[in-house]
């Protein structure tokens, strides 16, 4: 299966037509979220960069960053093997001027977890990624939270379509990292490693921003970096992706007193002025499943605190 | 290393809310009469408040105020 990227033209007025394949069990290309993160990339001025991204998907990151952001190497790694495989395919074909200067970390890697990975990283100077940031629906540790706050499973999300990985994370075994408790601890356990393995390296990760942005400075922060925001828009909800999640989080504060200082961003407009809570966006949902709800996508920029 | 032991739970970085949920899910499925949590809170995190915030759960845990 085939996909057409074809988003607007750069802001340096080249336009790009990116044409990756994409079978089922990748992140699809023409997702929103992927036409945010190129933005934020092009705002990031990576010009003569060594770059590696964890989690490399299609590759489709890769070649903009070789053909429209000038990057002078990139490397990268995926947790599904045949993902590097497939983003080799798509680099050759979409930059094959640039071949050269894309070094892939063959295998499956988790975050930067192999020798190999960790070498690589180390000769970087811009780390990327976009990471998911919901704990699976199947986690049991997570489940038993869910019914703890009586919260039901959306029909279906315990299904695992073809790209799983690249949408829920195994929220237990990220459990060692204060973050986690909002679905951030697979990201927080990238910021860790690379504060140990590539401590002068900047970090550039996209991120949904349901639990809102203010947390995710606070999780850049707690680990040693500055963080500022590149760009960021508003997309549609994914119809496929539970909220449940979000749901649990919201009730699991009631009667606390703190009700007020954690309230997740949805939005009911794709223009982002009517925001509503996860708690409210579930109600329209359980109403109308069609029900198109919105929340902003931003990426973010941290800067080793100590450089 | 942020869960330094199975009875200890680190909250360093977040504020008082997400420390709340992540001691609510910590204590979830756990035992009511097994000895209590340690938590490690943020230097930020009011002890007080935070006990308060929990209520009854505040007596299965020791909060545990890390120097700023």
């Amino acid at each position: 299966m085939f996909s057409v990227f074809e988003p607007e033209a750069s802001s340096s007025g080249e336009p790009y037509v990116l044409t990756p394949e994409a079978p089922s069990f990748a992140f699809d290309p023409t997702d929103p979220w992927t036409e945010t993160f190129q933005r934020g990339l092009e705002a990031a001025n990576l010009s003569g960069k060594r770059i590696y991204e964890v989690g490399i998907g299609t590759g489709t990151n890769a070649a903009f960053l070789l053909q429209l952001c000038d990057a002078a190497l990139v490397s990268g790694s995926d947790l599904d093997p045949r993902l590097i495989e497939l983003a080799e395919r798509n680099v050759r074909s979409l930059a094959p001027d640039k071949i050269d200067q894309f070094h892939p970390i063959k295998g499956a890697v988790s975050l930067i977890d192999t020798d190999a990975a960790r070498a690589q990283i180390a000769q970087t100077d811009v780390v990327i990624g976009c990471l998911p940031q919901v704990g699976d629906p199947g986690d049991k540790r997570l489940s038993a939270f869910r019914e703890a706050q009586a919260v039901e499973l959306a029909d279906g999300a315990d299904e695992q379509a073809d790209d799983h990985i690249a949408h829920y994370y195994p929220w237990e075994a990220f459990d060692s990292y204060p973050f986690n408790s909002v679905g951030l601890g697979l990201n927080e356990a990238l910021l860790q490693r690379l504060r140990e393995h590539a401590p002068k390296a900047e970090v550039i990760m996209n991120f949904g921003c349901r639990v809102g942005t203010g947390i995710i400075f606070e999780l850049f922060e707690a680990n040693g970096f500055r963080p500022e925001k590149l760009h960021s828009q508003i997309v549609r909800q994914d119809a496929g992706t539970d909220i449940s999640f979000f749901v649990m989080l919201e009730k699991a504060l009631t009667g606390t007193g703190l009700e007020k200082d954690f309230v997740c961003k949805f939005f009911k407009d794709a223009e982002g002025k009517q925001p509503i809570s996860a708690c409210e966006a579930q109600k329209l949902i359980d109403e109308d499943p069609e029900t198109p709800l919105f929340h902003e996508v931003a990426v973010i920029r941290g800067i080793p605190a100590a450089s | 290393m942020k869960r330094s032991n199975a009875n200890t739970i680190d909250c360093n970085g977040l504020s008082p809310a997400p420390t709340v949920l992540r001691i609510k899910q910590a204590l979830t499925g756990r035992a009511r009469d097994a000895h209590p949590l340690d938590i490690l809170l943020d230097p930020a995190c009011d002890t007080s408040s935070l006990a308060r915030s929990l209520g009854k759960l505040a007596d299965r845990v020791r909060l545990v105020a890390r120097p700023a």
